[in-house]
C-alpha cells in the first residue's frame, strides 16, 4: 500500500466573511494532486492553514503520518511550499537569499540548484524586483526543488508563465514523481493538470466538493452540446447547463443519455459546469 | 537558531543600525542627556522592522523549516545583540570622556556605569512592550512604535530627573567613575538583570500572540 504523505482532516478557518468548512482529503507518496476551485473558494486558504501560516481554528494536518503541529520543524524540512514568486527581498541579489536558505537544509543539492538555474535562465547577480512574475516563480521552484523535498505544495506555481515554461515545468513535476516526490499544487490552468495530475481535489466556497483520481473523474462525465430545445427537454438530467457560442452545453452522467452523443470532459468543463450547477442550486 | 540568527544579520539588518553604532561618539558631548544614543538602537530596530514588512521577511522566513515561535526568538535574540552593540560601542567613548576629563554632565546623568545599567533597563522595556506590538499585526508597526517610544521617554524623563531631585541618584549615581564603583556595579548588574528578565518575557508573550497570527 503506498504511503500517505499527506492527509487533512477537519480542517477550518473562520473569517468574518469566509468560512473553511472541515477540509480533507490525502495525498500518496508520487502521486500529483491539483487543488481546484474558482477565486476565492479557500484553496491558498487551505494551504496555508496546513502549514501554520494562517491559523486554522480546528482540524488535523499530518506529514508523512506525523502530526504538523507536534513536528512542526521534521515536516518543514521534508517539505517546499511556493505560493507565487519570490516576492521577498525584493532588492537582495539571489545569490544572497540563495545563501541563507541553503543555510536551514541538510539535504540542499547545489548540483540541482546549479541544473534549475541553469533551464529556468535564471541569473543569479539579478535581484528578484528585476525579474518578472514568471521569472520570480521560477526562481521559488527552483529554492524549493533544490533541497531534497518529498513533498512540495504549490499555490498557483504556472501562473504568469509562458507555455514553453509552463511545459517545461509539467515535465518537471512528472520527473519528480517518477522518483517519488508527490506533488499537491492550486492551480487555475487545468489544462496543466490534464498533462500531469494523477488526484484532483475540488473546493467550492471553502468545502471540499470531491477529491479523487483524475482518471475516474474524466470517465464519470460526458460534455454534450445542446440546442434549445434540447436543454429544456433534459434539463432535469443535466449537469451544469450554460449557454455557448451556439447553444448549449452541459455535463451528463456517462452511462446517461447516449442519444445526446457528446465527448468525455476536460477538467475545466467539469470545474465549470459543476460550479454553475451549485450556483443554480443555491 | 544560529541560522535564524545568520539571516537577521544578512537580510533583516537595515543599514541605519550600522550607522546608529557611531552615535556612541555622543558620550563624548559635554552636556547632553546621554540615554538618548541608546534610544537611537530602538529606531534602527523599528526602521529594520519597517524594512522587512516590505521585504515580506516573515512570509520568507515562515517558509524555511522553522516553527514560529523560532522565528520570534531569534528576532528577540537579534534586538538584543544590537542593543549590547550599541552599549559596547558606547564604552570606548564613555573611558575615552573619563580619560579627558570631559567633566560632569550637567543635562543629566553621568556617563558611568549606572547609566549603563539604567540604559540597559530602557532596552529591556523597549523589548518587553515592542515585540508582543510588532507581533500582534506584523502589518501594522508605526502606531506600536509611537506608543512604546512614549514610555520609552518617560523612562528617560523620569531618570533624568532623578538625578537632580532625589539624592540616592544626585550624589551617588550621578557621579563620575570611579566613585561609588560598588553601589555603580550593582546598578550595572540590575540593569543586565532587568534587560535580560524583559526581554525574555517580550520573547514569549510575542511567541504566544503570533503563533495565532494570520499571514
Amino acid at each position: 500500500m503506498a504511503e500517505t504523505v499527506l492527509e487533512l482532516r477537519g480542517l477550518c478557518k473562520e473569517y468574518p466573511a469566509f468560512r473553511l468548512k472541515d477540509v480533507g482529503f490525502s495525498l500518496e507518496r508520487g502521486r500529483i494532486m491539483g487543488f481546484i476551485g474558482r477565486n476565492g473558494a479557500g484553496k491558498t486558504t487551505t494551504l496555508k492553514s496546513m502549514l501554520n501560516i494562517v491559523h486554522p481554528s480546528a482540524g488535523e494536518v499530518r506529514f508523512f503520518g506525523l502530526d504538523f503541529a507536534e513536528h512542526e520543524l521534521e515536516c518543514k524540512r521534508r517539505i517546499a511550499f511556493v505560493s507565487g514568486g519570490a516576492n521577498y527581498y525584493p532588492n537582495k541579489k539571489l545569490a544572497a537569499i540563495t545563501a541563507v536558505t541553503r543555510s536551514f537544509y541538510e539535504g540542499w543539492d547545489e548540483k540541482a540548484y546549479r541544473r534549475y538555474l541553469k533551464l529556468f535562465a535564471l541569473d543569479e547577480s539579478k535581484t528578484p524586483k528585476a525579474l518578472s512574475a514568471g521569472m520570480q516563480v521560477k526562481y521559488a521552484l527552483a529554492l524549493a526543488l533544490s533541497h531534497g523535498a518529498e513533498l512540495l505544495i504549490l499555490d498557483e506555481p504556472t501562473s504568469g508563465l509562458d507555455p514553453v515554461s509552463r511545459d517545461e515545468l509539467v515535465d518537471v513535476f512528472l520527473s519528480l514523481a517518477d522518483e517519488g516526490v508527490s506533488i499537491l499544487f492550486s492551480t487555475h490552468i487545468t489544462e496543466d493538470l490534464d498533462k500531469c495530475a494523477d488526484d484532483v481535489a475540488y473546493i467550492r466556497n471553502g468545502e471540499i466538493v470531491f477529491s479523487m483520481p483524475l482518471k475516474k473523474l474524466r470517465e464519470k462525465y460526458r460534455t454534450v452540446e445542446l440546442t434549445a430545445e434540447q436543454a429544456e427537454q433534459y434539463k432535469d438530467s443535466l449537469i451544469g447547463c450554460k449557454r455557448a457560442k451556439e447553444g448549449f452545453t452541459a455535463l451528463v452522467e456517462s452511462g446517461e443519455l447516449a442519444e445526446l452523443g457528446g465527448q468525455r470532459s476536460g477538467l475545466e468543463e467539469i470545474m465549470v459546469h459543476l460550479d454553475k450547477e451549485a450556483r443554480d442550486d443555491d | 537558531m544560529t541560522k535564524l540568527l545568520k539571516k537577521e544579520f544578512i537580510l533583516f539588518t537595515h543599514p541605519t543600525s550600522w550607522m546608529f553604532l557611531a552615535f556612541g561618539a555622543m558620550m563624548l558631548i559635554p552636556g547632553y542627556p546621554m540615554y538618548v544614543p541608546l534610544f537611537w538602537t530602538t529606531l534602527g530596530l523599528f526602521y529594520a522592522c519597517l524594512s522587512a514588512r516590505e521585504n515580506n521577511d516573515l512570509y520568507y522566513t515562515l517558509l524555511l523549516p522553522v516553527r514560529k515561535r523560532d522565528a520570534v526568538r531569534a528576532r528577540g535574540l537579534y534586538f538584543a545583540l544590537m542593543e549590547l552593540l550599541q552599549i559596547a560601542a558606547c564604552v570606548p567613548f564613555a573611558i575615552l570622556r573619563t580619560v579627558l576629563k570631559i567633566g560632569p554632565n550637567n543635562a543629566g546623568m553621568d556617563v558611568n556605569l549606572a547609566l549603563f545599567g539604567l540604559g540597559l533597563g530602557l532596552m529591556g522595556l523597549f523589548n518587553l512592550l515592542f515585540l508582543p506590538k510588532l507581533y500582534k499585526n506584523p502589518a501594522a508597526i508605526g502606531k506600536p512604535f509611537l506608543v512604546v517610544t512614549v514610555w520609552v521617554f518617560v523612562y528617560i524623563l523620569a531618570a533624568e530627573v532623578c538625578c537632580f531631585t532625589v539624592p540616592f541618584f544626585r550624589d551617588v549615581l550621578d557621579t563620575p567613575d570611579p566613585q561609588f564603583l560598588g553601589v555603580k556595579l550593582g546598578v550595572l548588574a540590575l540593569g543586565a538583570a532587568a534587560f535580560v528578565l524583559m526581554t525574555v518575557l517580550g520573547v514569549r508573550k510575542a511567541e504566544k500572540i503570533f503563533e495565532k497570527v494570520d499571514l
